[in-house]
């Protein structure tokens, strides 16, 4: 083989408009659960169609039938007219057909272009040509305009930078049919501008697209129609101009919400956490407080030090400068076990890293920071185990078959849920939560909302960081900007409008690609 | 996005060459000191024994490199070191022609690592247990088929290969050389060493990306057993015996070895080279120790000290990196 991937799968040539697959009766079941109920849809040549659904509705389950990971239970694939097995994800790729999956699933230890061309390399005689690899993968990323180097390990790249190169690699291989499965859950709106960039261009080339989304203006802003999920059963397809958001969220949920951003005012009260001049890696001279009863929003881009910093509050890496001062009394957090015997929790940003044991029971991941509490000496008891964790699971309606599910079975949004729910009942003073309603959906969003307010009601105090600005924004008392690891603005609540925050998030950075262009 | 990648943008990818020199100087460090304390150390005869000790080591660690990278283990190599000197010298002693012996015995090697890879990937083993099992059942084997006697070989020929030298270099060395080079290119320069790294790095998205993890995981434990069947031959024609419990405890030479080389247990991290060097810097060890007379139970302390240095001064770098 000695030409390159992009040549080897040549340039689609359909006519617009045309029924490119078709699913008859599609259907998949795992043990214990019906995740796909015989499904009738047809994806038309050329267009974008969205499919929306609560978390645990099918959609994922849907494209791993579409892409060969999973085999279906049942039903019929109709591509181009011909049934298709597709066993097996080199069949589907061999047919033009490729997903960006939920979680990012690259190998982090490889190269950018070693992830580009993983499983299609170019090789003479047996022997991988790296240096045409590198210059291949830079050129298909420098034409999406993506700022990104090829030669670079892609553990070192932020994980909205991976989502674009998953995007990337995937133009490659799905030059057919391509699939983003919540592509813009770890993305900032910048690099989400990116991605509808790419995602528009694909389509004016012939590419059909399924684009999976739990933002509905996202929905609105590309889609050409868009398909509802509930429980594993397609309730309906709509063109995007004959809806709205009211009646999509009605078919998801079955109920309508009035107000997803619920936001209760309490006076603050005594000051709970304070730093001063606090500088480390990734970020300097970030002084901050948090009262009681205030959420204090960190808006910026992905890799601006907003995640440095509370891992550094919270003791996870050295502070280089600085001071951290708890209820008014400097103190040193050298330890994770510091923070949380302060009364801190942070509900981490990468879940799948950080915030879950994959292969262990959905319960045991709920009551993890709690066992203490739960135990008498050093015998758990099993009885307050099993209530504690059947509660959240309730609280937060957790979609899982039982507690003792393990936690890598459920949808990435239920995982989610765990990685909140654990320290809903831990009764801290001070909640760190980094990207809480990344790949969450609606309904369940309002309901973590509806939880902040209840912690604070309590006295907690709470720090929120987000990339997605309306959250902050419409959520956070006290509003700080950071942009590449120092404060650069701060706000009240809902005193500055969404542009100037986004410009002072992005000044520089434009200044410096504008100079370099 | 340009100022988020400046950090990664620092060139690391001579990392592995970097760290590869750091072990060399510890190996030539190593020697000169040698050489200053010890009037044997320079020897001619000395460093020709010093080579053929660590060359089988090298091999296996090879080998064992390999598996190391997909995030498995292979503990059964010491024990197919021995099996494959006792079929090599069956088959010898035979009158099977040298050739056809060695042939049959590699095969062996390569029946056992797909023994390994079925266990690992059709029954759901992990590879601990599965290389565990073989290990001890192998030297039971080869226990039985010798009926605990030691078989010497009567092949003068045979024998007289490891004794050799080629142009003043043992002859066992240049068989380092023989399976490095191509390891090399293969586990860097190939496909499917890329995949040997991927399927360690994230399984999952190994087969995303259409990489045969199955087949992959089964070439990293043939090889593992090839190398092994090989040095096996290699031990039979240097003690000029096949005994089934030769080569005791190898195994953890060679992933010594391996990891003083910068391969992680954790696995999508390593190379040929330093678990090569590695292999040397332990055979010089002993090597220096006996020279010095160092006694016999403080070469296994200095050993030991040694890997958690090494790991402990890898793992630093790379998360300060
Ligand atoms: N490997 C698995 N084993 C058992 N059950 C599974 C597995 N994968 C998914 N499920 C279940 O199938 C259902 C549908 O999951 P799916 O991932 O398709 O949801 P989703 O619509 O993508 O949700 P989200 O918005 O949270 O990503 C869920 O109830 C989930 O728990
Ligand atoms: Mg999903």
């Amino acid at each position: 083989m000695t030409s390159t991937a992009q040549e080897l799968h040549p340039a689609p040539t359909l006519e617009p408009g045309r029924t490119i697959l078709e699913l008859k009766g599609l259907e998949k079941r795992y043990p214990g659960t019906h995740a796909l109920k015989p499904v009738n849809l047809a994806f038309k040549s050329g267009e974008i169609h969205a499919i929306v659904g609560e978390n645990g509705a099918g959609k994922s389950t849907l494209i791993k039938l579409l892409t060969g990971v999973m085999p279906r239970t049942s039903g019929d694939v109709i591509w181009e007219g011909k049934p298709e097995a597709l066993a097996t994800p080199h069949e589907a790729m061999a047919l033009g057909i490729n997903a960006v999956h939920q979680e990012v699933v690259l190998c982090r230890h490889l190269t950018v272009a070693a992830n580009m061309f993983l499983g299609e390399e170019n090789s003479r005689y047996g022997i991988l040509q790296q240096r045409a690899m590198v210059k291949d993968a830079q050129k298909i990323i420098d034409d999406l305009g993506f700022d990104l180097p090829a030669h670079v390990v892609l553990g070192d790249l932020t994980i909205g930078q991976q989502q674009l190169i998953a995007a990337a690699r995937a133009t490659v291989r799905g030059t057919k049919f391509l699939i983003f499965d919540e592509p813009t859950a770890y993305l900032t709106r910048k690099e989400a501008d990116q991605l509808f960039k790419l995602i528009r261009r694909l389509k004016g080339e012939g590419v059909t697209i399924i684009y999976i989304s739990h933002r509905m203006e996202e929905v609105f802003e590309l889609a050409d129609r868009v398909s509802v999920l509930r429980d594993g059963t397609l309730v309906g397809t709509r063109n995007i101009a004959e809806t709205n958001d009211a009646e999509l969220v009605k078919m998801m949920i079955n109920r309508s919400i009035e107000q997803v951003y619920h936001k209760e005012h309490f006076t603050p009260g005594a000051m709970i956490v304070e730093a001063k001049n606090l500088s480390g890696k990734g970020f300097e001279n970030v002084s901050l407080s948090v009262r009681a009863g205030e959420i204090v929003g960190l808006y910026g881009l992905i890799g601006a030090g907003r995640s440095e910093f509370v891992t550094t509050l919270y003791g996870r890496h050295r502070k280089s400068a600085g001071q951290i001062l708890w209820e008014g009394k400097p103190v040193q957090v050298n330890s994770e076990h510091d923070a949380i015997r302060l009364g801190m929790a942070l509900a981490p940003e990468s879940r799948r890293d950080q915030g879950l044991c994959l292969n262990l029971p959905v319960g045991l991941n709920l009551n993890l920071p709690i066992y203490k509490r739960i135990s008498s000496n050093m015998l758990i008891s099993g009885a307050k185990e099993k209530a504690e964790a059947d509660r959240q699971i309730a609280g937060l309606r957790i979609k899982t078959p039982t507690r003792s599910a393990l936690a890598s079975s459920l949808s990435g949004g239920n995982q989610q849920k765990i990685v909140i729910g654990k320290w809903l009942a831990h009764g801290a003073k001070l909640f760190i939560f980094d990207e809480p309603t990344v790949g969450v959906d609606v309904g369940t969003k309002a309901e973590i909302y509806r939880l902040f307010g209840a912690l604070l009601s309590k006295g907690a105090g709470i720090i929120l960081i987000s990339s997605y600005l309306p959250e902050v924004y419409e959520l956070a008392d006290t509003l700080h900007v950071f942009r590449r690891g120092k404060l650069v603005a701060t706000h009240g609540f809902r005193t500055a409008n969404h542009e100037d925050i986004l410009t002072q998030a992005l000044a520089e950075k434009q200044e410096k690609l504008g100079g370099q262009k | 996005m340009s100022t988020e990648a400046i950090a990664a943008e620092k060139p690391k990818r001579n990392y592995n060459a970097l760290f590869g020199l750091t072990l060399l100087a510890l190996l030539v460090l190593l020697w000169v000191i040698l050489s200053v304390a010890t009037q044997s150390f320079a020897s001619g005869n000395n460093i020709s024994n010093l080579l053929r000790q660590g060359s089988m080591i090298a091999i296996l660690a090879v080998g064992q490199t390999f598996v190391i990278i997909t995030g498995g283990i292979d503990l059964s190599v010491g024990a197919v070191v021995g099996f494959a000197t006792v079929i090599a010298a069956m088959l010898i002693n035979a009158g099977v022609p040298v050739f056809l012996a060695i042939l049959i015995t590699l095969l062996v090697g390569v029946a056992i690592g797909l023994f390994h890879g079925f266990g690992i990937v059709k029954m759901g083993l992990p590879p601990f247990i599965i290389t565990l099992a073989t290990l001890t059942s192998l030297r039971g084997i080869g226990l039985l088929m010798t009926n605990g006697n030691s078989i010497s070989i009567n092949n003068d020929a045979f024998q007289e290969f490891s004794r050799s030298s080629f142009v003043g270099v043992p002859n066992l060395f240049w068989m380092v050389i023989l399976v490095g080079i191509p390891a090399y290119i293969f586990l860097h320069h190939s496909r499917w060493g890329r995949y040997l790294f991927s399927v360690g790095s994230n399984a999952e998205a190994s087969r995303l990306s259409g990489v045969n993890v199955q087949r992959t995981i089964y070439m990293a434990y043939t090889l593992s057993g090839l190398c092994a069947a090989f040095v096996g031959v290699l031990l039979a024609s240097r003690i000029g015996i096949g005994n089934p419990t030769q080569a005791e405890g190898w195994e953890l030479q060679a992933i010594a070895s391996s990891v003083i080389g910068g391969t992680s247990l954790f696995g999508a991290v390593g190379s040929v080279h330093g678990p090569l060097l590695g292999a040397f810097i332990l055979a010089t060890i002993n090597n220096g120790a006996n020279l010095l007379n160092v006694n016999a139970f403080w070469q296994r302390i200095i050993t030991g000290v040694l890997i958690i240095v090494i790991v402990y001064f890898d793992g630093l770098r790379r998360r300060g990196k």
